[in-house]
């Protein structure tokens, strides 16, 4: 099963580093190898943003990876019936009182008797990216449904001051462990509220993402660095910078946020120079690494960050970070057959193990750093036309949304299945006017109908009190929450580490 | 905003719960359940870092104190301590090696690995970033060096350790060390008594010391000796120490206020510089250097190429210049006594001649220290006023050294002769004007004002490229050139008048009173703040300014106001000269700026024609959006921006649905590509839709609706009228037909995608099918497989019947087996209990033929007698007992014994 693991979850590596028959050598194996019908207990997170997501990303790559794929692709293929029969195996770790999921699920039999029902935050809220898809191919709701019942689960169960913690009772919605940042335990929560409110243009989430920006900026950034508070007091519980927190400018950076982005990754670009990388934890005041915590498995997010932040600036310092990166890695953790992880960065000491995110995350986002012509980099000035059983669709053409395990996804993919045809109908109505001479009619706008079809009542109960909260909101500031702010003059400016104060 | 500091005292109590915290901390992807042993490798040992012929001595195993006893070997020491890992240790290796290939016969080089744990540096250093790079001047030290990891600066800061203090043997040296730009600090000491007078040592370490605060290097340290030398500087007394300023008064360090040390001299030192040009060195990391530096108002930075290995730099020589005239202003102030003498000796020459206009500005001059700049600018007249400039640079350099010099008297008597001159023929034409300053500046052929003057010529020619060429035979042989150009273009001149930044229009609007650059900065209520950037590292800000990317001279200059969030641009068809900043700076100052903010745009955007979208720069904006018959819907855009590009599929269906003959759609990546105000816009993405007839009325669509293709549609129709087709001439049947035919090609499309969507239908139905029929068959082989395996079921039964029906049988005799054993068991332990009674019957028989032995003795004790052999027999008893558990014991022991060893 490991095995097949690290296979589908460096697939869509392979194709971004070029290698195409690679990738279809793998295609076939995993067709006919991978079996989830196994009495095996997994954790409910990791199979999805892992193997859901993994076969996700092949099933859309697979036809630019020259793989022959079936009619009526991308809306149906083997690798998306194994995403969504592995998507399925999961379903029951959400029947709980809370729509919450457990953390652990046997693949066979459910969830286990006795299973604890404590999960972490990021296990509860990491699911809207790979289920919307797998919702939108397959023409089946049940995934998004569970995903954003669970999102909406812990934003009602958000502390007062608007936190939240890191662990959570499923059953009883109780807080296990309340201390509130943005790394280990949180992390993709935030993450997927964002790639969420962006795959599905979808305003709600955008806004619970922007409320959640608001209080952590309030109560836990402190001189560009993010620290754990209390979830109800905001009083700092740990002044550590944790290497999993390093994500965070580079989802800044895909809302505008460029500048504050910039300042934190130039904090965090400090330890990795100390170290040769980010130790899992670094206590800020003593400027050096945590007690246990000392090692450094070859994590991305560094350089996931640096990323998306050289589209946004094109500063050399991100390059620079790649180039320390990889100095790092060949000279410290190379080994004869891959790379180690680093078990203590203050020697060096390299433990026996390489793990699965090397190869799917860290590899890619190093070679796309360095890659500005990469397919993934498209800025939509090529593309490709697909005619499905349901239309024709333009598919590649840029906008990737990477899920928390750097599995690409495409988010015109998601308007290509099923429920298209309504909305081709109307396209060809329109278009008739348009050629006609005589315009009567007055064309009024629609608004987004509201997604989950088969929510229960009370959920749209709830919803509708988050409506009106969001009304209130988009009164107070005029703009789209789906949008950018444009970047300040100062911005160009803004390279080889010079930050600019108060930009408002 | 809480420093870091004052986080350290509130939250170090706290670190110590964060070990209890450990424990919940559940790292979410730290599946480690399957991990197969903790075996970890210690890292690789230490190797070479620079190779073994290098002149660099590598201490790869971090011998700090073999390094440190090194230090007695060498005068001047430079270690480099590395992390071998360090990508940045790794880039400077090699400039460290090119410094140490030229200066090894003079400085030891020492590398260290203060990365390796087992290592001694590791262990007594704490770096947190790699390379570091410290300096040793015998005992003086550790001098850290933070500039840029590039040979050349390296080198300079290397020869700046070697000899802090420049020996000034004579005047002529001394007026060398004071004209330059950088800030400069004397000592005046006699070394005639003993073998170091008082105070040197101290202002020797002082020298040393600025070096460790000012990594840049920017104040030189001077010593002078001799005693006329020191009274040019009015320094009388052994031990003075003098700081050095152009514009304002020079000072003497106070000795009886602070207490002379070389801490106190250096700081004095630096406070009290004159900063007229900063040079701004960003050292990569996080810093508020540009932030500060322009939050203090408008800012020109000028960039250059700078090797500060090299003798002389005529083009930073003239942009001090330019910036020593912006900023002396002082007119009133009275400068050190010296300078002042001397100038009142030129001035009178100067002043003579020259009328009421001038007396003033000659003060100007003779109070400070270049007091022939400011005497001869005349600045109604924009043109002359340049030649005048000129003149003054030539008096400039050579004032002062007026005994003995060579180029004293001609110097003299030739700014005299300019001055006088250019005053007389500033009604004349321009071409004597220019005859006669190409004289001087032929003179001064080797200082920079020469080309400062050239650059005049140029914009009185307007030929740009020509001048380019020709520049280098213009500095060969001046005279020729010069006065050739001004004759062919007398002509042009006089009715073009010279402005450089406006490309475009002219604006003869430098007739303006207040522009003359002597000052200006005073005068001015947008004080600039001049600033130096060296293109050879920071090209960088100048291609984000719009420095155009083509030119291999990478000399560029803009004003950057912060505040108005404006940026000007100097004009990069011209080449950067003293005269072309004088001229950018003052159009920058006058009341009606004629110069426009510029619009940096994007150059790597080609365009395409058949691009279904059309990219759209700063250059095209207008040209597609309202030089255009169609209608335009254009989308501002970033790449960066998560909301625009998940939307790009959505933009390229509109495309290829709307006519193109009717529609444009249109992108701006708005990072890349500025816009004139109005067209701004403070969100991404933006959506403006332009309609063919009304460009001017351009409407946005609605932010709070979603951006689909119906609604984009809906937003178009709506707002893209058609010509009514109330009063139809034959124009307008012509559009019905253009439209219609348009219409039916939209159709005819459709069509063709109806038929492709059927043909896939049908591909996906044939599949389907073949499935189906596969499905059927699978079916079929079930059922087949079923029937059999019920056969096999039904035989399997009987035969597990039987075995049952065996298995009963055998149960029952098992049981009668059984039976018989308990039957024999019961049989034994009647057995034994038979044994026990006898034993009891025996052991009771021989105790009374022991009483019967005993008969002698008395009766009484024949009770207690059979009350002991009771107790007798019952300790038996349980010995008996002990003994069986004993064995179970050992029994027990060596099975358990067996399982640990199994």
């Amino acid at each position: 099963h490991s095995f097949s693991l690290t296979l589908i979850d460096a697939l869509d590596t392979l194709l971004i580093l070029g290698n195409v028959s690679e990738f279809q050598r793998v295609v076939n194996v995993l067709q006919e190898g991978v079996d989830f019908d196994i009495d095996v207990n997994a954790s409910v997170f990791e199979t999805n943003i892992r193997v859901v997501g993994g076969l996700l990303s092949a099933h859309l790559l697979s036809k630019k990876a020259g793989v022959e794929v079936e009619v009526g692709w991308p809306c149906s293929g083997p690798l998306l019936r194994m995403a969504e029969e592995a998507a399925r195996k999961l379903l029951p770790a959400f029947q709980t009182p809370t729509g919450m999921p457990y953390g652990t699920v046997n693949l066979l039999h459910g969830v286990n008797p006795g299973e604890t029902p404590v999960t972490c935050t990021a296990g509860i809220g990491t699911f809207i990216v790979e289920f919307a898809t797998l919702s939108h191919l397959t023409g089946d709701p049940v995934f998004e449904d569970v995903a954003r019942k669970a999102l909406k689960a812990l934003w009602k169960n958000r502390s007062d001051i608007g936190l939240v913690g890191n662990h959570i009772d499923v059953i009883t919605a109780k807080w296990v462990a309340q201390d509130a940042g943005i790394g280990a335990g949180v992390d993709s929560y935030f993450e997927y509220l964002v790639k969420g409110a962006i795959l599905l243009q979808d305003k709600e989430l955008m806004s619970m993402f922007l409320e959640y920006n608001k209080a952590i900026k309030n109560y836990t950034k402190f001189d560009d660095w993010y620290l754990w508070v209390q979830m109800y007091k905001g009083t700092v519980s740990m002044p550590v910078f944790q290497s999993l927190e390093a994500y965070w400018p580079g989802l800044q950076s895909l809302i505008g946020d460029v500048d504050n982005a910039m300042r934190t990754f130039l904090n965090y670009y400090t330890v990795w120079k100390q170290f040769g990388g980010l130790p899992e934890f670094y206590n800020i005041p003593q400027g050096y690494t945590v007690e246990k915590r000392e090692g450094y498995p070859l994590r991305p997010e560094l350089i996931e960050s640096a990323m998306y932040l050289y589209r946004a600036t094109r500063d050399p310092t991100l390059l620079e970070l790649g180039r320390d990166a990889v100095e790092s890695i060949e000279k410290i953790s190379k080994v004869d057959c891959g790379f180690a992880t680093i078990k203590d960065l203050r020697d060096h000491r390299l433990d026996n193990r390489m793990e699965s995110f090397f190869l799917a995350e860290t590899v890619k986002y190093l070679y796309l750093l360095f890659d500005p012509d990469n397919f993934i980099h498209n800025d939509g000035s090529v593309f490709d036309v697909v005619v499905t059983p349901y239309g024709e669709c333009i598919l590649n053409a840029g906008g990737y949304i990477f899920n928390t395990e750097a599995h690409p996804i495409d988010p015109a993919a998601l308007h290509c299945c099923r429920k298209q045809k309504e909305e081709q109908w109307e396209v060809e109505d329109l278009m008739r006017e348009f050629y006609s001479l005589k315009r009567n009619k007055k064309f009024t706008l629609k608004r987004a109908s509201d997604h989950g079809e088969g929510e229960s009542v009370q959920d749209s109960v709830d919803a509708s009190s988050e409506n009106g909260r969001e009304k209130r909101n988009s009164k107070k500031n005029a703009h789209s929450l789906l949008s950018c702010p444009s970047q300040s003059f100062n911005s160009k400016l803004a390279v080889l580490g010079q930050v600019f104060l108060d930009n408002t | 905003m809480t420093s870091i500091s004052s986080l350290i005292r509130v939250l170090l109590p706290k670190v110590q719960v964060l070990k209890e915290d450990e424990a919940r901390e559940e790292i979410q992807r730290n599946h480690s359940s399957c991990r197969a042993k903790d075996v970890t490798r210690p890292a690789k040992l230490p190797v070479n870092f620079f190779s073994t012929r290098s002149p660099v001595i590598d201490l790869f195993r971090g011998q700090l104190d073999y390094a440190d006893h090194l230090r007695q070997d060498s005068e001047i020491v430079l270690y480099f301590f590395y992390a071998p890992w360090c990508g940045q240790s790794i880039a400077a290796r090699e400039e460290i090696e090119h410094v140490a290939s030229r200066l090894s016969d003079q400085v030891l080089f020492v590398a260290v690995n203060c990365w390796w744990n087992q290592g001694k540096c590791r262990k007594q250093k704490h770096f947190f970033y790699f390379p570091v790079i410290h300096f040793y001047h015998r005992s003086f030290g550790p001098i850290e060096y933070k500039g840029p990891m590039s040979a050349v600066y390296i080198e300079k800061f290397v020869r700046r350790v070697m000899t802090p203090l420049l020996y000034i043997s004579s005047r002529s040296k001394l007026l060398d060390f004071l004209s330059n730009y950088e800030p400069g600090v004397l000592g005046y000491f006699e070394f005639n008594a003993s073998p170091q007078p008082p105070g040197y040592l101290t202002f020797f370490t002082s020298a040393l010391h600025s070096l460790k605060k000012d990594y840049l290097g920017t104040i030189r340290f001077g010593v002078i000796t001799d005693k006329h030398v020191a009274e040019e500087i009015s320094l009388v007394h052994s031990g003075s120490v003098y700081l050095h300023r152009h514009v304002n008064t020079s000072l003497i360090y106070p000795n009886d206020i602070m207490n002379y040390t070389a801490e106190n001299i250096c700081k004095w030192a630096l406070e009290n510089r004159e900063m007229l040009i900063r040079w701004l060195r960003p050292h990569g990391g996080k810093s508020l250097l540009l932030n500060n530096e322009l939050k203090k108002g408008p800012a020109l930075l000028i960039f250059i190429p700078y090797n500060p290995l090299a003798e002389i730099h005529p083009l930073l020589d003239e942009i001090t210049k330019v910036a020593l005239e912006y900023h002396s202003c002082n007119k009133s102030q009275a400068a050190e006594p010296v300078l002042q003498h001397l100038g009142d000796v030129d001035s009178p020459a100067f002043d003579s001649p020259v009328p009421d206009v001038h007396t003033e500005l000659s003060e100007t001059f003779s109070i400070t220290k270049y007091p022939c700049c400011n005497t001869v600018v005349l600045p109604q007249w924009h043109s002359i006023s340049r030649t005048h400039n000129v003149c003054e640079l030539c008096i400039n350099q050579t004032f002062g050294v007026k005994p003995n010099k060579v180029n004293v008297p001609h110097c003299n008597f030739l700014e005299i002769e300019a001055a006088l001159d250019s005053f007389y023929l500033q009604e004349h034409t321009f071409f004597q004007v220019i005859s006669n300053t190409i004289e001087c500046s032929n003179f001064l052929s080797f200082y920079s004002p020469f080309s400062y003057y050239t650059a005049c010529c140029r914009t009185v020619n307007r030929h740009f490229l020509s001048f380019i060429s020709s520049e280098k035979t213009i500095f060969q042989t001046p005279k020729v050139a010069f006065s050739s150009h001004g004759k062919k273009d007398k002509d042009d001149t006089q009715n073009s008048i010279p402005h450089i930044e406006d490309r475009n229009c002219f604006i003869p609007d430098l007739h303006d009173n207040g522009t003359n650059i002597t000052g200006l900065s005073c005068r001015t209520n947008k004080t600039l703040n001049l600033y130096l950037l060296d293109s050879n590292l920071f090209w960088i800000y100048a291609e984000r300014l719009g420095a155009s990317r083509s030119t291999h001279l990478k000399e560029f200059a803009a004003i950057v106001d912060l505040k108005e969030e404006v940026h000007y641009v100097l004009d990069q068809n011209q080449s950067l000269t003293g005269s072309t900043l004088e001229n950018f700076i003052k159009n920058f100052s006058i009341l009606y700026s004629p110069l426009k903010r510029h619009l940096v745009d994007d150059p790597s955007v080609h365009f395409h024609a058949q691009r279904i979208i059309t990219e759209v720069t700063t250059n095209t904006f207008h040209d597609t959006v309202f030089s255009n018959e169609k209608n335009v819907l254009l989308l501002y855009y970033a790449q960066w921006c998560g909301f625009c590009a998940s939307l790009n599929h959505i933009f390229i269906q509109l495309a290829r649905l709307l006519p193109p003959d009717n529609f444009t759609v249109a992108r701006i990546d708005i990072t890349r590509n500025d816009l004139p105000w109005e067209f701004m816009t403070d969100r991404l993405p933006t959506i403006l839709f332009f309609p063919h007839q009304r460009k001017e009325q351009s409407v946005k669509f609605p932010e709070d609706f979603p951006v689909n293709l119906p609604n984009l549609l809906k937003f178009i129709l709506h707002y893209s009228s058609l010509s009514s087709s109330d009063h139809c001439t034959k124009e307008c049947l012509h559009k019905e037909t253009v439209l219609q035919q348009g219409h039916i090609s939209h159709l005819e499309r459709e069509i063709q995608k109806l038929r492709s969507e059927i043909s896939a239908l049908h591909q996906a139905h044939d599949k389907l099918e073949e499935q189906l029929s596969k499905a059927r068959r699978e079916e079929q082989r079930l059922q087949q497989q079923k029937h059999t395996l019920e056969k096999q079921h039904k035989t399997l039964q009987l035969h597990s019947e039987q075995l049952q029906s065996t298995y009963d049988q055998k149960n029952q005799e098992l049981l009668a087996m059984a039976e018989k054993l308990q039957e024999l068991a019961d049989a034994s332990e009647n057995l034994l209990k038979e044994n026990t009674l006898l034993r009891i019957l025996v052991a009771s028989k021989e105790g009374k033929l022991q009483l019967k032995d005993k008969a002698k003795e008395p009766v009484q004790s024949e009770q207690t007698l059979s009350d002991d052999n009771d107790v007798s027999v019952s300790t038996a008893a349980t010995t008996l007992g002990e003994k069986r558990i004993d064995n179970i014991d050992t029994i027990e022991t060596e099975h358990s014994s067996e399982n640990r060893t199994g």
